[in-house]
């Protein structure tokens, strides 16, 4: 990545002191490439392998067998149909008036099969095998719930979207929208790569990862809007510049709520599933692990960049960032000759530390770039004491 | 000061009494299906009914047992019964009441329209009470006192007080007389637009109800208003009070008003299927306690999983921040027990909630979450003290910027709760509860614990000053090293 502002390599203690000083906006095709490819695989996955879509959705078929002369277990049942690869099947022990009994529930499988279960639920259960009964089952989140589901979706999309438009703007709205979808895309395709059954567990760890996705995009964002009060306090500013200052200044931010969020996630995929074999786990822990890392990614490395290139296009910024342009050749060029263009006084930066601008754009407010008595009516050079800002520069050049 | 003492204290006595109260009652989380069991009801279908009438009947079903989408009890058709499992369930009668429930569709005469119940009032004497078994609707002296009838009173026969559907901020209850009517006597219902009138409905009743409507609309029409109306009462609420515009009817009924088209299409479908499209034999229904899915040491290593995550996530904030890493640890505690007592409240009362695997780690997770206000004010921090100001004078300024984002970022997840909570239904709307519940939980904990504390902290030198572990060194700030 690019190197610190004074040619070095970045050190773990830059991040910590908040010195880092990365290049996000600039290098935006690579992590277009990478999200790209990223999305294209995930919805290749999806739409060529499809989903491993569990019981609750698809429904399938339930064998009810009454036990006689002993008392049923559920690991017992299991242990009896795992060989017949239903090992994820549902299985509840019933006891009623009339007894106990046996439900097993699992995903629609070849009627041959049906009959190898039935027989081994008929021997578990020590009855015969009309006792057994076979049904088809149906979802539990059915049609109903999925379209209801999606209309919410929708409308949620929609609300925040209207929100992000007035607490922000529109191009923040967008931009953090396309990072959600960005997220929710790759976590599927996640899934359907891997296979892993999805359950209704794992739908909502999909919504978890949306507003976790939103939350971590909205701080960077707001840091940002801050920031744009502060476009042109530093020479050779543009747009992109003010978002990598911002990128910069809310980096550890993110590294630490990404990382703390993920502590409890990962923790749960490979201490509770891996190591204690809480299977159940599985199926959302990977579905929240994804989409906590694709989240923290895509606020730093597509809402910002494609926020700051959507609005590198508008007018005004696209005008400053010539301007910016030509103020930094000719301040390179004013190195060379040393008599010439008014801002070579300035050249020489009156702050002592090595790198003032993330620190003074952190706290805009507190530190107002001082206006030096304008002595602009006078006319002539302006013996100004600051760094060149681009809006005095324009009315010198209309003169 | 003495504000952010205020604060703190009384954040933390909140808790502890929530806590305590939740101890002394004896409630306890509900667990789910998955880790607990409950109890299964099955129907079956009686006399004649289709495919479809059933999926409707399943629906309808589906909705009255998860109506709040916590309670994440499963309905499924299999074959053609219909299986409801309720989780956490113990008691049959309280199964099948819960089941059962589904079809009370009355019309009941209006004899007073009253106004909300309210808090404090004086209870109702003797007569009142006397009044309302007696069906007089002149003689109520204060009605504000007289409490709704009790879903186990409310019997067609007798005259019953219940609460209008909320609408526009209003709520009207009803002294209703005896049902005239009710839903075994319809048989149909049907939205449209009606030129001139916006929306309404039609509601085809059949010959035996037919008879009943129009001598309650007789008896009803010549009255005064709101006694020239009938209360269509749907599981204990009004859900509309049409007037009689003509005494007698000879064809099917129209209800108009000011509906919008989704209120014309709700009242349709309450009175279509207010009665199950399908009826269920009674005899040959099955009510059975059901096992856990998954044992009981999944939600142990669930939890257990769970803690360790916590407490690496606490480990990381007390290397990063410090002492600060301790407010952070103590706000976790607090957000914990508050979290702990709102689902053993909600558990425990009309919400039904239940907590499935999922739900017991989404929130372990979610309390995860929640340290971003903190890193979000203590990165804030970093920045002011950065800028040259001391940690004393930075907490109140720094807080304030905070805020303002952690309120644009929790605002952004309770529109989307909202969002999903109103318009979702089973899993997913649970979801959204949980985490408007967690958001909201977030912004109090950081208005009335985190930054108090942290203002009081920073107040002490001592504390602010200690090397290595004190709150500037967490800051990164110059005063450290002093």
């Amino acid at each position: 990545m690019s190197p610190r502002a004074d040619g070095r390599r970045h050190t773990p203690a830059d991040f910590y002191h908040e010195r880092t000083n990365f290049d996000f906006t600039g290098r935006a095709w690579r992590w277009a490439i990478l999200s790209g490819t990223a999305i294209l695989i995930a919805l290749i996955a999806i739409f060529s392998r499809g989903l491993n879509l569990g019981i609750d959705f698809e429904g399938g078929t339930s064998w009810q067998v009454p036990v006689k002369g002993k008392s049923a277990s559920v690991t017992a049942v299991r242990d009896v149909i795992r060989p017949l690869g239903l090992g994820d099947a549902k299985v509840l022990v019933l006891t009623g008036d009339s007894g106990t009994s046996v439900r097993v529930q699992s995903l629609d499988i070849q009627p041959s099969e049906e009959d190898a279960v039935t027989d081994a639920l008929a021997r578990y259960g020590g009855v015969q095998r009309t006792d057994v009964s076979v049904n088809t089952v149906g979802p539990t989140f059915g049609d109903q719930v999925r379209n209801n589901a999606v209309k919410a979706l929708i409308v949620f999309f929609g609300l925040i979207a209207i929100y992000l438009s007035i607490r922000f703007e529109w191009k923040m709205a967008g931009a953090a929208i396309v990072a959600v979808v960005h997220d929710i895309v790759i976590t599927v395709g996640v899934y359907a790569i891997t296979g892993f059954e999805v359950t209704p567990a794992t739908v909502v760890a999909f919504l978890t990862i949306l507003g976790f996705s939103l939350y971590d995009t909205v701080v960077v964002f707001d840091k940002v809007k801050e920031n744009v009060a502060t476009i042109g306090t530093v020479r050779g500013d543009s747009y992109s510049k003010m978002v990598n200052r911002s990128m910069n200044q809310v980096l550890m931010r993110s590294i630490s709520t990404s990382f703390v969020a993920v502590l409890p996630v990962a923790s749960l995929l490979f201490v509770g599933s891996g190591l204690f074999g809480a299977l159940a786990l599985r199926d959302f822990a990977l579905a929240l692990f994804v989409g906590l890392l694709t989240g923290a990614y895509s606020s730093i490395f597509v809402a910002t960049p494609l926020l700051a290139w959507w609005k590198e296009r508008e007018p005004r910024y696209q005008a400053l960032r010539e301007r910016s342009a030509a103020q930094l050749a000719r301040a390179d060029a004013s190195v060379e000759a040393p008599v010439g263009e008014p801002e070579r006084a300035e050249e020489p930066e009156p702050e002592p530390e090595p790198e003032p601008a993330p620190a003074a754009a952190g706290v805009p407010a507190a530190r107002p770039q001082p206006r030096a008595p304008s002595p602009r009516p006078t006319g002539g050079p302006q013996p100004s004491t600051r760094a060149p800002r681009p809006r005095q520069q324009r009315r010198r050049k209309r003169r | 000061m003495r504000k952010y003492w205020a604060y703190l204290i009384g954040s933390v006595a909140v808790v502890v009494i929530a806590l305590a109260a939740t101890v002394i009652v004896g409630n306890e989380p509900v667990l789910g299906l998955d880790l607990q069991g409950g109890i299964s009801v099955r129907l079956f279908p009686a006399g004649k009914f289709s495919s479809s009438s059933l999926d409707t009947a399943k629906n309808i079903i589906d909705r009255r047992v998860n109506g709040l989408g916590v309670s994440d009890a499963e309905v499924t058709r299999e074959g053609n019964n219909i299986v409801i499992d309720l989780p956490g369930v113990k008691d049959r009668d309280k199964a099948k009441r819960l089941v059962g429930r589904t079809a009370e569709l009355n019309f009941r005469p209006v004899l007073a329209e009253l106004p909300a119940e309210q808090q404090g009032a004086p209870p109702a004497d003797d007569a009142t009470k006397a009044a309302v078994a007696a069906c007089e609707a002149t003689a109520i002296p204060n009605p504000q006192a007289l409490p709704n009838t009790a879903a186990a009173d409310d019997k067609p026969g007798a005259c019953v007080v219940l609460p209008g559907r909320k609408q526009e901020q209003r709520t009207v209850r009803y002294f209703l007389g005896p049902a005239a009517l009710t839903g075994k006597d319809t048989s149909g219902a049907k939205s449209r637009f009606i030129q001139g009138q916006g929306y309404g409905v039609d509601l085809s009743l059949k010959d035996s109800g037919r008879t009943e409507f129009n001598q309650l609309a007789q008896t009803s029409f010549p009255k005064q208003p709101p006694q020239n109306s009938v209360a269509i009462v749907l599981d204990g609420v009004v859900q509309s009070a049409p007037r009689f515009n003509e005494p007698n009817f000879p064809g099917d009924v129209t209800i108009s008003g000011s509906f919008t088209q989704g209120e014309a299409g709700d009242l349709a479908n309450i009175l279509q299927y207010g009665a199950l499209p399908v009826k269920f034999d009674e005899k040959q229904q099955t009510v059975e306690s059901v096992s856990p899915t998954l044992g009981s040491d999944q939600l142990k290593s669930g939890i257990a999983a769970g803690l360790v995550g916590l407490a690496l996530v606490a480990i990381y904030m007390l290397l990063f921040y410090r002492l600060l890493g301790v407010v952070v640890l103590l706000g976790l505690l607090l957000s914990a027990g508050a979290t702990y007592a709102l689902v053993a409240y909600l558990s425990n009362s009309g919400f039904n909630l239940t907590l499935t695997l999922a739900g017991v780690t989404g929130l372990i997770v979610s309390v995860g979450i929640t340290v971003d206000s903190y890193v979000v004010y203590f990165e804030r921090l970093k920045d002011e003290v950065r800028s040259g100001k001391t940690v004393r004078s930075s907490v109140d300024r720094g807080f304030n910027r905070a805020f303002r984002t952690i309120l644009a970022a929790d605002l952004v997840s309770l529109i989307g709760a909202g969002a999903l909570y109103v318009l979702a239904s089973g899993s997913v709307k649970g979801f959204a509860f949980f985490l408007g519940v967690s958001t909201i939980l977030d912004l109090l904990v950081s208005y009335f614990f985190m930054h108090p504390l942290v203002v009081i902290l920073a107040r002490r030198r001592q504390l602010v000053r200690v090397p290595v572990v004190g709150i500037a060194s967490g800051l990164d700030a110059k005063e450290a090293t002093a």
